[in-house]
């Protein structure tokens, strides 16, 4: 953790656009982002509905929901755009060999009618060319690495709870050793006591397996107890990057839309009088606003921000924010 | 749910419709029958078809069993056609003490097969002596002839050549034919209006020797009124021909395509009736079933088996055959066991909708089971329900043919199947009378398949969704 | 509005909801019956014009508990009173009209709603039901009315809206105001705010709040969420595999958990502070939940308790002691934790 700027990067996301072609026209559900995943971190996307986090947590798999596709930018795995490649390609070598995915709702993905072992193994043998028993061994240490005993193998999903269901998709997503796992809400559909344990898993496998994530969820209070560096979408566009430090502590997060979105998360230990709320909706994305897509919702908007959109910049070290409010510091 | 609802979802509903083909063509011809409906009086040819389908005399002046006019497209040598002459010369010789009255007829022959008779319809009273003959345009002149006749006051005359003339006929073509060939005929069976109209030579007697003897005929009819109140007005000469009308006639002379005309609208109505009524009830059964669940489901799951099982063509069979069923008894009949077919693919819509949120909200508001039936989830299954009717009718068309088909159909009505019937019944197949088998089958196979378009349309557009989004 | 303190306008004295469980063919011939205990002995008592906050994970009954509030379900077994009177097994007659005064908020406002309906009828069915108005005017007046309650302005247009033209928080207001329309005295909130939006929840938490003052409602407030517990309601029971295992003020249990549960479960919560992301969380509390099909002997919890001793299996199970300060808790070995 010490030498942290120094780490390599491990995904490299720039100027990505994916939309979505409608029958009304084009959804800019992302629109040019550009951002960073180093090696051993986890890199939390945080934003509510509507602001493209989950289009682009499949994107990076190069698998856009239809009517969702790839339009424009790149996204370079170890150093290798894969926009430019095929399908073809792309499953064979990048996805679940480089980058694979941790879904939400996770437990319901899980055929029904198969063995967990069943279901590992297939998974495992697409990929490599493994002998049964190479095969088995490599699902029992991973099944122990998300602390499951072997003897899940031989079970059926229904037979297994809602926690034990998670932990067989990470292992199911780890067990290629991919470079990159993309987390997108593992944990929402999860009592609290079972999503605490599952997020410990998640810290001691980055720690055991030099691990990198991006965790994508909505909710502030996870991603805090989660992710090493946090970037917070609206409407298609990164507002903030941001350490733990920086959008959690102390002083204060600095695009105002994130400092609102904290004053409107309840905090346990604290008790407030009244919870802030912004109000308002997020944008229609097919005609999105000019300047800045927060202007409408913002209370300290001032006339640029109504007709220049601000881009992300560098206000300190690690810290990117995208607001003509926030200067550098 | 408003008109303007319903119009928009009408709307948006036709929208997808028209792009798909099948569809188009199916309501294209479900318009076609529709429009044949509604304006079957003008369009039949024969307007007391509905009435008179089992009234022979009504049909008397058509040929029996004549091929479609049409057919003689593709002859060369063309059939008679039938026709009826309406305005001969009359003229009137008083001559005292009695009156006599020339009525002559032209008729025009270029065909090369006789009609099947020449017929003189006349009004008349008293007792009048006709003597009918004709001048062929060989110029031979055959008296046909001679027959006193007894009327009331304004009685109809009738007279048929092929009947009445047949002695003078057969010796008009003894005098030309070979020895050979009158010792082969027959003098009480031979062809009357075929030597009539067949040159004067050797094989006039015969079928297949004889040659047509095209030119101008003039039939006259002498008429001796011999008392003070004999009249005879009103002739009029018809001749059934070999080929007649769009799709021919059958062997009780009734015109097909009347036939096949009125039968459009009791094919609609049986169709239409049965399958409105059978879905609508297996609709809200199916709904009912799931929306109680439990012990009533099982129930009424368990009445639907016993009526699915029961096979229903025999037992529509027995049951005519019985009771002899007017139209709408065979209905009801048909309906009583169609209704099953919607239940399963309903019951299991409805449990899906059952569990919406939606529906427990609805209750928690103090809504009662019949509001939550009808007014949330029946509306959800209409689409499905039409696209059901649609398919039920051929279904439905096809089992009153089929029963008519045996003869226990309601015979006061003109059916496709009734026609299909008779022609089963008069050997129609065995005698090549194709005109009289194809066009009602067709009709069948068309009503049938017009509505399976639509349907099998509507169900593509509608399946079973439930999240209307 | 203040709370009444001495008027409890819901007392339920054990309450208990048992799903008899499908049984196999052996079991027929034994004439055993296992049963899913969802609620199993629920007992509190919900003050006039207060907020009551049932709060626990899934599974725990406390959405089961709101069901048989609302009549959705009736009780195998236990007592509910209501204003005094005895409301725990109501005749067609008497229900019609308790509906009337008990309404429900559901978790989820799209599912909530006949996406054919309009809003306008969404909102006129519970007038309609219960022959209130004479003519169709009348009730869209009251429609209206509602609409504005709710801050759904100009309640003209969001008439004429169909559910899936509204966004989130809106469909929520929509929900609430059919709550509404019926003057009711309680209202059973069932998750409102889980699936909308962080930056909207406040708002429609807010609404709800003024809504109450206005016209003196109760509310229960299920939920799951601790933190929005906290903010939002009056008195807060922590539920666990169908019991109450602790009660009281919010600040006070939260701050102050006696429950080995209600620990755990605050220890687990996530909140948005900087410095947690490298500490491993250590959450007291060991295995996965049991089935309601097979609830532990004794206290339930004793199976995952870090604290579980003898008594804790070998005893009858706890019931809610008050320790002070109007603070309840079910467990034989509180003081020593």
């Amino acid at each position: 953790m010490a030498n942290n700027n120094k780490k390599e990067k491990v995904l490299e996301v720039n100027n990505l656009k994916l939309y979505y072609r409608t029958s009304m026209g084009e959804v800019k559900a992302v629109d040019d982002i550009s951002f960073f995943l180093r090696k051993g971190e986890t890199l939390g996307v945080v934003g509510e509905s509507g602001c493209g986090k989950t289009t682009m947590g499949t994107a990076l798999l190069k698998m856009p929901t239809p009517p969702g596709y790839i339009a424009g930018g790149e996204i370079k795995i170890a150093g290798q755009d894969i926009v430019p490649l095929t399908e073809k390609e792309i499953r064979k070598n990048i996805r679940w060999e480089k980058i694979s995915m941790v879904f939400q709702g996770a437990m319901n993905c899980l055929t029904p009618v198969y063995t967990i072992g069943k279901l590992m193994m297939e998974t495992l043998q697409e990929h490599r060319q493994m002998s049964k028993s190479e095969a088995y061994d490599r699902m029992v240490k991973y099944l122990g690495y998300v602390g499951l005993p072997e003897h899940i193998l031989n079970k059926y999903p229904h037979e297994l709870s809602g926690g034990m269901k998670q932990r067989v998709v990470i292992a199911t997503g780890l067990f290629l050793e991919p470079k990159v796992v993309v987390c997108d809400e593992p944990t929402t559909a999860l009592d609290v006591v079972v999503q605490a344990q599952i997020i410990n898993l998640l810290k001691e496998l980055k720690e055991k397996l030099d691990l990198s994530f991006i965790f994508i969820t909505h909710d502030l209070a996870t991603e805090a107890e989660v992710s090493d560096r946090i970037q917070v979408m609206y409407a298609g566009k990164i507002a903030e990057i941001g350490t733990n430090q920086q959008i959690y502590g102390e002083q204060g997060a600095s695009h105002p839309y994130t400092r609102r979105l904290l004053a409107a998360t309840p905090k346990l230990h604290e008790k407030v009088a009244e919870l802030a709320f912004i109000p308002g909706t997020p944008p229609d994305l097919l005609h999105p606003p000019s300047g800045c897509r927060f202007h409408l919702r913002c209370d300290v908007a001032m006339d640029k921000c109504k007709v220049e959109e601000p881009p992300l910049v560098e206000i300190e070290d690690d810290h990117y924010v995208a607001c003509w409010r926030c200067p550098k510091k | 749910m408003k008109w303007a609802d319903i119009k928009n979802s009408f709307s948006d509903f036709w929208k997808e419709f028209k792009r798909v083909k099948s569809g188009i063509f199916g309501l294209v011809l479900f318009i076609i029958f529709l429009l044949i409906v509604i304006f079957e009086p003008l369009v039949l040819p024969f307007g007391e078809v509905n009435d008179t389908w089992r009234d022979i005399t009504y049909w008397e002046d058509n040929p029996k069993s004549a091929q479609p006019e049409w057919t003689n497209f593709f002859r060369s040598e063309k059939l008679s056609t039938s026709s009826k002459l309406t305005d001969p010369e009359v003229h009137i010789n008083d001559m005292g003490a009695l009156k006599m009255e020339t009525v002559s007829f032209k008729y025009d022959y270029q065909f090369s097969g006789a009609p099947k008779d020449i017929v003189l319809k006349a009004h008349g009273t008293g007792n009048p002596l006709i003597v009918l003959s004709v001048t062929r345009p060989d110029g031979e002149e055959i008296e046909l002839l001679q027959k006193p006749l007894f009327l009331e006051d304004g009685s109809d005359v009738r007279i048929s050549l092929a009947k009445d003339s047949r002695d003078s006929v057969y010796e008009f073509a003894r005098d030309y034919e070979s020895r050979v060939n009158v010792g082969k005929s027959d003098p009480k069976l031979f062809d009357v209006p075929m030597v009539l109209f067949s040159k004067a030579q050797e094989g006039i007697l015969r079928d297949s020797l004889s040659e047509a003897l095209k030119g101008e005929y003039t039939f006259s009819a002498n008429i001796i009124l011999q008392n003070e109140n004999d009249t005879m007005d009103d002739f009029s000469l018809i001749i059934p021909g070999q080929v007649y009308g769009v799709l021919g006639t059958d062997a009780y002379k009734r015109d097909l395509w009347s036939g096949v005309l009125a039968g459009v609208k009791w094919a609609l109505l049986i169709g239409i009736l049965t399958a409105i009524v059978s879905v609508s009830i297996g609709v809200i059964f199916g709904v009912v079933s799931a929306y109680y669940g439990g012990w009533k489901d099982s129930l009424m799951q368990r009445i639907f088996e016993i009526f699915r099982s029961i096979p229903l063509l025999p037992l529509l069979i027995v049951l005519s055959a019985v009771f002899k069923p007017s139209l709408f008894m065979l209905i009801g009949m048909m309906c009583i066991f169609f209704w099953t077919g919607p239940v399963k693919t309903v019951r299991s819509m409805a449990m899906q909708i059952k569990e919406e949120t939606y529906i427990e909200a609805t209750r928690a508001l103090g809504g009662g089971h019949g509001r939550i039936i009808f007014k949330h989830m029946v509306p959800l299954l209409i689409p499905y329900s039409f696209a059901s009717m649609a398919l039920f009718i051929p279904g439905a068309i096809v089992y009153e043919a089929t029963i008519s088909l045996l003869g226990l159909g309601d015979a006061t009505i003109v059916t496709w199947g009734q026609i299909l019937s008779d022609a089963l019944k008069n050997g129609a197949v065995l005698n090549g009378l194709w005109w009289w088998v194809v066009p009602p089958g067709l009709c069948i196979a068309l009503m049938g398949m017009a509505f399976a378009f639509i349907g099998f349309a509507m169900d593509k557009i509608l399946h079973p969704k439930l999240r209307t989004r | 509005m203040s709370i009444n303190k001495d008027k409890n306008i819901f007392e339920i004295k054990n309450l208990q909801k048992w799903f008899p469980v499908r049984r196999t063919m052996k079991e027929v011939l034994n004439k055993e019956q296992r049963y899913v205990k969802a609620v199993d002995g629920v007992t509190f008592n919900i003050r006039k014009g207060e907020i009551f906050g049932l709060v626990g994970e899934s599974g725990c009954g406390k959405t089961t508990t709101g069901k048989l509030i609302m009549k959705l379900l009736d009780p195998t077994g236990g007592q509910m009173s209501f204003n005094d009177e005895d409301v725990t097994y109501l005749d067609h007659h008497k229900l019609v009209d308790y509906r009337t005064k008990v309404q429900m908020i559901f978790q989820d406002p799209y599912a909530s709603m006949n996406p054919r309906f309009r809003i306008r009828d969404v909102l006129e069915e519970p007038l309609v039901i219960h022959k209130i108005g004479e003519t169709r005017e009348e009730r869209y007046d009251m429609v209206r009315k509602a609409l504005a309650e709710v801050r759904l302005q100009p309640p003209d247009e969001f008439m004429e809206r169909f559910p899936h033209m509204l966004s989130g928080g809106q469909r929520q207001r929509a929900a609430t105001a059919r709550s509404l329309i019926l003057n009711p005295s309680v209202i059973v909130a069932d998750e409102p705010v889980s699936m909308i939006d962080l930056s909207t929840r406040a708002e429609i938490l807010h609404m709800m709040k003024s809504v109450q003052r206005e016209l003196n409602l109760t509310y229960l407030y299920i939920t799951h969420d601790l933190s929005t517990a906290r903010y939002f309601t009056d008195t807060i029971a922590v539920m666990y595999l169908g019991r109450i295992v602790e009660m009281g003020d919010p600040d006070d249990v939260i701050d102050n958990p006696k429950h080995p549960y209600t620990q755990a479960l605050i220890t687990a919560v996530c909140e948005p502070i900087a410095g947690k992301v490298n500490r491993i969380k250590e959450v007291p509390i060991k295995g996965e939940i049991p089935s309601a099909m097979s609830i532990p002997k004794g206290c339930r919890f004793h199976p995952r308790c870090p604290y579980a001793k003898d008594i804790c299996w070998e005893a009858d199970q706890p019931e809610l002691e008050d320790i002070g300060n109007k603070h309840l808790v079910a467990c034989h070995r509180y003081k020593e934790i």
